[in-house]
């Protein structure tokens, strides 16, 4: 099986090769035999791929430590849950998976067009066979080929890294790479329409429903990467402006301007050359994302490999593909005019434009902290770096523009917005927001920009509501349908933007936990047994942990454990008892190389008590020394954290109702059309 | 049994996608005849920009003067469109049916004052301009 | 026309105002990131840049660290990762994150942000470690 692995890799290099070849003369010669031999070689590297994907775990279900990889991932006593998540634990294996997804995505793209668009499918076989190549080219020849064996094996594997020992780093990863790879669909489109010169449109309609898919699973990869740091890395935060979560935020911001601006070339056929770039930059930084997350580029806690190999792989592919693409834009420079001029400056497609504008500086400025240390290295040869006080500080202006423009946006009309209605439609937002505000600062919260941003916040949220309200109003009385009815049309009719409403909702959720950030409470104290600290939080509560004592369990092997010390804490909320928390810390077995810190935790809806084992005299607690068993906990208090997940569950929603194959794209296969299923695209849900 | 299994692999392969060329495989490369035309895709973007008009307009976005300037050049447009499609056959789709079904009866429909000419939104039950009942309209059967 | 110029007017404000703060934001919380010996380097050139935070990147020195019982104060010693002969102490006082063990065995790389007091110590503000997830092992180190 793992030889057939690793042959699997070897044939689809030149497999996939042929297909690209083949593809682009297909296209050029118009000959639809090359092209079906173009599209049968995306199956098949599809198919040589899980061949290679099963290889590699299934060395890892069998503990094959002769190979290099799974000697350094895994170990004996692994669970066997970590073991298929092995294929995604180290860069290796993760190459291996992207294009396992790549692979998967280009077979559903080709699969599902094989009767339509096919003037498109030549050149999009061809593009998405020339990033095949370039990845297996990458995995057999720049040192990272996962079927590497050791010359000979060892008796036990390394094991796997205690931090990725953890349920959401094992659905983080794959959730964030699905959202990298599916991009690539969008782009393979792009290309073929830039080739095939077919601009209007259609283009629009085959990717932006893939587009929606990569925006889904990236939003979603980031919240769960979020959480994995929360709950893991021990030390309360979940965003730390680190390299590799900047990677994956710049497409995700990109993506997002692409998913607005496209609604201007639809409607209104402008932003034809923007769009086009914001398809190239986002499947760059995409490309960019994987090419950071698994190399030695910049330092980050995450990133593993420093191989310069591959870098220099990377970036030279990156920079072709930026070639190819102005390239290509230039020379359809004259299909690309504008058809239409924005009339006012108070429309949506204004709205859309500042939108689009504002994330761009975003990208640019999340992206420009991130290589400034390489930047400033290689001009001054000094290097700069710049950490989470100038992420914030920058970004935080530009996320509460976006977030106003999030409530400015719904209530200007295309082309042009009534002026006259404005003040009446903004009115009571507005009352809303800085009631909002006020009564917060009446409370005695005294942070402006956080202050701010709940007054913005809440008038988000209020023109959002009067949305839907008088959405359905309006509907109610045109169809003559009762409340519920209408509402429920109203959604499902124009699923585009209703789901994209309750996805701003969702965002303004996350904001405003964000804005919390101020009042995020710390309490270090060193505690005998017995004793008790308290610790008071901003919204009033006073909670008290009595340190009851710690335990130790030492030499487990089948939790892997070579010992582990867990404190016990009882908690009381304004003097109701909460229960009994444990914070720990372990050592494994294998990797036996760290200490890994379990915190306790305890979430409310409006804050979260978060206990963390922060020093203890381990040799002596070990030893069972009653008189060494004091240590230091740090409790934190952090209002607000349940929001950020809750937030996420809202943006899943109302992307899941966005991309909601709609009801006119079932056709019934009726005999006159002869074909059933295979007809036109889905219908666009919305505006 | 390895080089066995590896060699079927290989030409498995190699079967799978030179045969296409070998045979000189027939693929169409054109638009098919049930893809969308670009009469079918004009009339979808008019139908909905059509449909945010009348929405934004109820929703009071839009001036009535701006409202009315649209929505008569979109009319003009969507009803080419619809025609140009008509002329084409075969359109079973349920959901921009009754979409299309609705526009055509809102601009069909009287909306338009009997008694002084006034043209008022969809919807209305007076006229805005003098007052007058309009004629019974009956609601659209949206599904 | 007016609508294209106000937009420009948009536009290029927009962008300004972005600039600006990426401009004013790198230029008042950049931290150098230097090497001990680029540190010590730099302040016997100009002795005011004691004052200034830094980043630095070095090694711990095996058993330099030292805790003082009952706090959370630490002690330890760094040094050059390329020249074992350029060393200086560091005091850092909240706990330390749980990859930093000082053992013979364990070669623990840190980066620590801060700057000198006047005794001359090191006063970083956060310890990070490097070696961090990263868990490949030499052929060698899997013989055993």
């Amino acid at each position: 099986m793992n030889v057939l692995g690793e042959l699997a890799l070897w044939i689809a290099l030149p497999v996939s090769l042929w297909g690209m070849v083949l593809g682009f003369a297909g296209g050029r010669k118009q000959r639809g035999d090359l092209t079906l031999s173009a599209e049968r070689s995306v199956y098949a590297v599809f198919f040589l791929t899980i061949i290679a994907s099963l290889g590699v775990v299934d060395a890892f279900l069998n503990d094959r430590f002769e190979y290099w990889y799974v000697a350094n991932y895994s170990s004996r006593n692994l669970a066997t849950y970590f073991k298929v998540s092995g294929l995604w634990a180290g860069q290796r294996g993760s190459l291996l998976f992207w294009l396992l997804l790549l692979s998967l995505f280009a077979t559903i793209a080709v699969w599902s067009n094989r009767r339509k668009n096919r003037e498109f499918m030549p050149y999009v076989a061809g593009t998405l066979l020339t990033i095949t190549s370039f990845f297996l080219v990458v995995l057999l020849f720049a040192d990272v080929n996962p079927f590497e064996t050791l010359g000979f094996t060892p008796a036990d594997g390394a094991g796997l890294n205690p931090q990725l020992q953890n349920y959401w780093m094992t659905i983080h990863p794959p959730t964030l790479y699905l959202g990298f790879t599916a991009f690539t669909i969008p782009f393979a489109f792009a290309v073929a329409a830039l080739l095939n010169g077919r601009l209007d449109s259609r283009w629009i309609v085959l990717t932006r429903k893939w587009t929606l898919l990569s925006w889904f699973f990236l939003a979603n990869g980031i919240i769960f990467g979020m959480r994995w740091a929360y709950e893991e890395l021990g030390w309360g935060g979940y965003w730390f402006w680190d390299p590799v979560e900047n990677a994956s935020l710049l497409p995700w911001l990109t993506a997002t301007a692409f998913l607005h601006s496209i609604q201007i070339q639809e409607n209104r056929g402008m932003l034809k050359v923007w769009n086009m770039g914001l398809v190239i930059l986002t499947f760059l930084l995409t490309i960019f994302a994987t090419f950071l997350t698994r190399s030695g580029l910049i330092e980050s806690v995450h990133t593993f490999a420093q191989e310069l190999k591959i870098a220099f792989i990377f970036l030279g592919f990156m920079a072709s593909i930026l070639m190819a693409g102005l390239v290509l834009v230039l020379y359809r420079l004259p299909k690309l005019k504008s058809e239409n001029q924005i009339e006012s400056f108070v429309s949506r497609e204004a709205a859309f434009v500042f939108n689009n504008l504002i994330l761009l500086g975003a990208t640019f400025a999340v992206m420009w902290g991130t290589l400034l240390p390489l930047i400033s290295e290689g001009f001054t040869g000094q290097e700069i770096t710049v950490g989470p006080p100038f992420f914030n500080r920058v970004n935080l202006p530009i996320g509460l523009a976006l977030l106003a423009l999030m409530g400015i946006g719904p209530v200007i009309a295309w082309r042009r917005a009534s002026k006259k209605n404005l003040k009446k439609n903004f009115l009571w937002p507005l009352v809303v927001g800085v009631v909002t505000a006020a009564g917060l600062w009446a409370a005695g919260a005294r942070h402006g920009m956080a202050l701010l941003t709940f007054g913005i916040s809440a008038f988000v949220m209020a023109i959002i509501v009067v949305e839907f309200w008088k959405g359905t109003r309006a509907r109610a009385r045109i169809e003559g349908e009762g409340v519920v009815k209408a509402f429920y049309h109203l959604v499902a009719r124009n699923r585009r933007r209703w789901g994209g409403y309750i996805v701003h909702v969702g965002v303004v959720f996350v904001f405003t936990a964000f804005a919390a950030a101020p009042w995020y409470g710390e309490f270090l104290q060193t505690l005998e047994p017995g004793e008790t600290m308290t610790a008071e939080s901003p919204l009033g509560h006073t909670y008290e942990m009595t340190y009851e004592g710690i335990s130790t369990n030492i030499r487990d092997p089948d939790k892997n454990l070579q010992w582990q010390a867990t404190a016990l804490v009882s908690v009381r909320r304004d003097g109701e008892p909460l229960g009994t928390f444990t914070t720990e810390k372990r050592r494994y077995i294998r990797p036996e190389a760290q200490i890994v810190t379990e915190v306790g935790i305890k979430s409310f809806p409006m804050e979260d008590l978060y206990i963390i084992l922060a020093d203890a005299d381990l040799d002596r607690i070990l030893q069972g020394d009653a008189g060494g068993q004091a240590v230091t906990f740090n409790v934190l208090v952090k209002p607000l954290i349940a929001w950020i997940w809750a937030g996420g569950l809202i943006i899943t929603l109302g992307s899941l109702i966005s991309m909601w194959p709609s009801a006119g794209a079932v056709r019934a296969p009726t005999a006159a059309r002869g074909r059933g299923t295979t007809g036109a695209e889905p219908l666009p849900a919305g505006d | 049994m390895a080089l066995l299994g590896a060699l079927l692999l290989v030409a498995a392969v190699v079967l799978f996608i030179l045969l296409p060329v070998a045979r000189g495989q027939h693929a169409s490369l054109t638009r098919e005849d049930d893809e969308m035309t670009e009469a079918e895709a004009r009339r979808r973007v008019t139908l909905l920009a059509l449909r945010d008009v009348e929405y934004d307009y109820h929703t009071g976005k839009l001036d009535e003067a701006d409202y009315m300037a649209l929505r008569k050049e979109l009319s003009a447009e969507a009803l080419a469109a619809l025609r140009a499609f008509e002329g084409e056959e075969g359109a079973t789709d349920v959901d921009i049916e009754a979409e299309i079904a609705a526009v055509k009866a809102g601009l069909a429909a009287g909306t338009t004052c009997g008694a002084c000419g006034h043209r008022n939104p969809d919807g209305s039950r007076f006229c805005a301009a003098c007052g007058q009942a309009l004629a019974a309209r009956e609601a659209t059967p949206s599904s | 026309m007016k609508q294209n110029g106000r937009f420009m007017v948009g536009l290029v404000g927009v962008a300004a105002v972005v600039t600006y703060l990426v401009w004013t934001g790198v230029s008042d919380t950049m931290v150098y990131y230097l090497t001990p010996s680029e540190l010590i380097a730099k302040i016997d050139e100009d002795p005011t840049f004691r004052e200034v935070g830094v980043k630095v990147s070095g090694r711990l020195v095996v058993d330099s660290h030292e805790q003082t019982p009952g706090s959370l104060e630490h002690h330890f010693v760094v040094h050059d990762l390329e020249d074992e002969s350029v060393t200086f102490p560091v005091v850092y006082r909240r706990p330390l994150p749980d990859t930093f063990t000082d053992s013979p065995e364990m070669v623990v790389d840190v980066v620590l942000e801060g700057r000198f007091n006047d005794a001359g110590v090191f006063e970083a503000q956060t310890v990070l470690t490097k070696c961090g997830s990263r868990y490949e092992a030499t052929p060698e180190e899997l013989r055993t």
